[in-house]
């Protein structure tokens, strides 16, 4: 009777699926009776999925729930107040390429998103207060107007920047072969962003000097975490040009901050 | 809770439609509709049961124990023995007694269906200003700080997120419409975002009594942008900005931060306090 579970003469009917039950598997093992709590049931495949629980384990973190179930994205915000801001500080440290090896375990994106907003917040405000400094030096009859255009080209070049270039450098470390993580890309990015927001601060002084000085010292910081800690996570060597992009990319943010917000 | 209602409200907080169903439950009586019913459509023979309930869908509530239906689209003969025979006019709607199941109405829910549009628009503006000193103002006997807005609604925050960025939009001076459609989206979006921090984070809040909350608690920036239009001076804006703000996050505090695990609470009071100042700065800015 269990003979014909695995080699059922119902092949011929229309829409089957004939039982694929190969002779050599049959000539192999002869001695295993056809056990139905394995499949397929007259062979030795497949053991590795017996106990349900042991397929949990293969990915240990992703119960994707679906893409509109909230509960499948709390395991990218599982972080407490003291570990972010654990990585905001370290994220200060332009020189030490370990950023990565402290998100491997819980990467999270509670940074990408609160910090790019606050840094959009903080460049539109303190941009229109620069901005209205300068020409109040030049010119010291000028009248403050709140140019609300500032908010809309931070928002978009913000979010866009932060979004696009670690998917950008996903997709293409993915065609050149590494196998990479987007979520930590993301992470990355967003923590970087948060020595914008400092030297945002100190970008208010209206002396023109001091600002170039200051953005191009923040900038670099900000360009050499992202780029010493791509470096680290690709870890091979001739893909140098990809870490040596991202850091000119993140030069090239600041400079259009400076530009745009504090001229 | 509005206490000018005809009849007393269930005294926990209901919806309308709760409101109208418990009605109907309790206070089986009918109503004589507008106008002559039309006739029947489907009959379901009754011998002496209790009368079925009024109900909104009126094919779908055959009472459980009648024997199986004549056949349909006859206007009279089956019908009870409970009621005299009908004429080929359909019996009056008015008792409850008669089998037909077509539409017989609402029994008693026209009180707030057919109410004046003033008794609506007092009830709604009562629990308006009724949730307003719940949120908003220093309350000692509050029983739960954390517990805000059983009551929830959506006007109140609606009424106050227009009127804010209408005050920011007359006080500008420079790309009037600009400035509103940037204040509105900037409180909309930012509350939805806010709830969403909060259940990222893996807290407990319900969705819409969270926006409720926040929209109430802009009711304070409301009065600061009010004043601040009236005054121009830069320096009465700042500090009347800085109290309204400190007045709306004391507000906003004790909701959000026992929505998740006291080591995220900074985690998810900090985009409040971000929302908070970025319209406050949207307020002293704007001129």
């Amino acid at each position: 009777m269990e003979e014909s579970f695995s080699n059922p003469a119902t092949s011929h009917f229309l829409g089957s699926v004939p039982a694929v039950v190969t002779e050599d598997k049959k000539t192999s093992s002869p001695e295993v009776p056809a056990n139905l709590q394995i499949f397929p049931p007259n062979s030795q495949g497949y053991q590795t999925l017996v106990a349900p629980s042991d397929g949990g384990e293969q990915q240990p973190s992703n119960n994707w729930k679906g893409f509109f179930s909230i509960s499948s994205y709390t395991q990218y915000f599982n972080v407490d107040t003291d570990i972010v801001l654990n990585r905001l500080i370290s994220s200060l440290y332009p020189t030490s390429g370990d950023f990565v090896s402290k998100i491997d375990a819980n990467p999270d994106l509670y940074g990408l998103v609160w910090i790019s907003t606050t840094l959009v917040f903080v460049i539109a405000s303190l941009g229109n207060c620069a901005t209205y400094l300068m020409s109040r030096r030049s010119d010291p009859n000028t009248s403050w107007a709140f140019d609300v255009n500032y908010l809309n080209v931070a928002a978009g070049s913000i979010y866009g920047y932060a979004l696009i270039v670690p998917l950008g450098y996903y997709f293409l470390l993915q065609y050149l072969g590494s196998n990479v993580s987007l979520v930590r890309f993301w992470c990355l990015w967003g923590y970087s962003l948060f020595i914008f927001i400092l030297t945002s601060f100190l970008l208010i002084i209206p002396i023109e000097f001091i600002r170039w000085i200051i953005i191009l010292i923040g900038g670099a910081a900000s360009a050499s975490f992202v780029g010493l800690n791509l470096r680290s996570y690709i870890q091979s060597n001739d893909l140098m040009i990809v870490a040596i992009s991202a850091f000119v990319l993140q030069l090239g943010l600041s400079i259009f901050i400076k530009m745009w917000f504090f001229a | 809770m509005s206490h000018s209602d005809t009849i007393p409200l269930h005294p926990s907080s209901q919806s309308d439609i709760d409101e109208i169903e418990n009605l109907i439950n309790s206070y089986p009586s009918s109503v004589l509709p507008a106008r002559p019913p039309s006739p029947p459509r489907a009959f379901i023979p009754i011998s002496s049961n209790p009368p079925p309930p009024p109900s909104f869908i009126p094919s779908n509530l055959p009472p459980p124990s009648i024997p199986k239906p004549t056949p349909l689209l006859s206007s009279a003969p089956s019908v009870t023995s409970a009621a005299p025979p009908k004429p080929p006019v359909p019996p009056p709607r008015g008792s409850t007694s008669t089998s037909g199941i077509a539409g017989s109405g609402f029994g008693s829910a026209p009180n707030t269906l057919t109410e004046p549009v003033w008794d609506t628009v007092k009830r709604d503006l009562s629990r308006i200003v009724s949730n307003l000193k719940l949120v908003v103002f220093p309350n000692p006997f509050r029983e739960d700080p954390g517990k805000a807005l059983r009551d929830w609604d959506l006007w109140g925050p609606f009424f106050f997120i227009v009127f804010l960025g209408l005050i920011l939009s007359w006080s500008a001076s420079v790309k009037k419409s600009e400035v509103f459609a940037v204040a509105f989206a900037l409180l909309a979006a930012g509350a939805v975002i806010l709830t969403l921090n909060v259940l990222l984070l893996g807290g407990h809040i319900i969705f819409f009594q969270s926006l409720s909350l926040l929209g109430y608690c802009l009711f304070p920036l409301d009065i600061g942008a009010l004043i601040c239009m009236l005054k121009g001076n830069v320096i009465i804006k700042v500090v009347v900005v800085a109290f309204t703000l400190a007045w709306s996050s004391w507000a906003a505090y004790p909701f959000m931060s026992t929505a998740v695990n006291p080591r995220r609470k900074a985690l998810a009071l900090y985009p409040v306090l971000l929302m908070y100042v970025s319209v406050g700065f949207l307020i002293i800015a704007i001129d």
